[in-house]
């Protein structure tokens, strides 16, 4: 039993040695894919990054922490798990590059249908008020307050289109078109309380 | 020949002349004071030539 013990103990240096050497060579393979696929998700991330974060910021958050929770299971040597989230990211940031373009498209269409309608309705809209403004008496369905509160509240809807215009030449049609909407339920609303017929367009 | 398109964002004002309606009842109408009967007449001299002579189911600009 003694001598049995002996032997043992003369094996299990290097058994014990090839383990961590295995182990070692097991981590160390596991560590390459890991980097790659990271660098992989970071280029990807970054090539889709500049126009998606103007239409879909959220989903480019989504996809950063994705990548942060890889970075950090490299750091600490969980070599499977940074692969397994890095690895998907790429395809991710490809499909939000598409959504990016899709969503840009759709706002693009959307601006050029409200530049076109919108000062057509304020227009109107002052023309009303210009008239309404001569008359010696409003009509009925008009209320005289809130006549001159829209009388009041048109150069802000003029300010409000130069601001979504500039908007728009800079680059920021998300913003350019959250304006724009603006000024439409505002247009929209005036046009309403002046007894007047809305265009089809902007009833949508 | 193409169809002329509509435009959806088109914000002309419409009033369609019903039986009896002048001008001067339009004006009162839309704007509370018959005397600016001018203002509808002016934005309409391409169909109209005298503001007493507008038709049963003709269609005004209302400015």
């Amino acid at each position: 039993m003694i001598g049995g013990g002996k032997r043992m103990k003369k094996w299990l240096k290097p058994m014990v040695l090839m383990v961590l050497v295995l182990f070692v060579a097991a981590c160390a393979s596991g560590k390459k894919p890991a980097e790659e696929a990271i660098k992989a998700a970071e280029a990807a991330i970054n090539a889709a990054k500049g126009e998606a974060m103007k239409y879909l910021p959220d989903q480019v958050k989504t996809l950063e922490d994705g990548l942060t929770a890889a970075k950090e299971a490299l750091a600490k040597k969980d070599y499977k798990a940074a692969l397994s989230a890095a690895k998907d990211l790429p395809g991710k940031a490809n499909d939000l590059a598409a959504a990016a373009a899709t969503k840009k498209e759709e706002l693009t269409k959307a601006w050029k249908e409200m530049s076109g309608g919108l000062p057509k309705m304020v227009e109107a809209i002052k023309s009303r008020v210009d008239i309404l403004s001569q008359s010696k008496k409003l009509p009925a369905n008009i209320d005289k307050a809130k006549f001159e509160g829209i009388k009041a509240g048109l150069p802000e809807v003029t300010q409000m289109w130069d601001d979504a215009q500039k908007a728009f030449s800079g680059g920021n049609l998300a913003d350019a078109i959250s304006k724009a909407k603006t000024i439409k339920d505002k247009a929209v609303e005036m046009m309403t309380t002046l007894g007047m017929q809305v265009p089809a367009g902007a009833k949508s | 020949m193409a169809e002329e398109k509509e435009d959806a964002w088109d914000a002309t004002q419409w009033h369609e002349v019903k039986k009896g309606e002048t001008l001067w009842k339009i004006a009162e109408t839309y704007y509370g004071d018959g005397s600016l009967y001018t203002k509808i007449f002016e934005a309409n001299r391409d169909t109209l030539k005298d503001p007493n002579l507008i038709k049963v189911g003709q269609k005004l600009r209302i400015p």
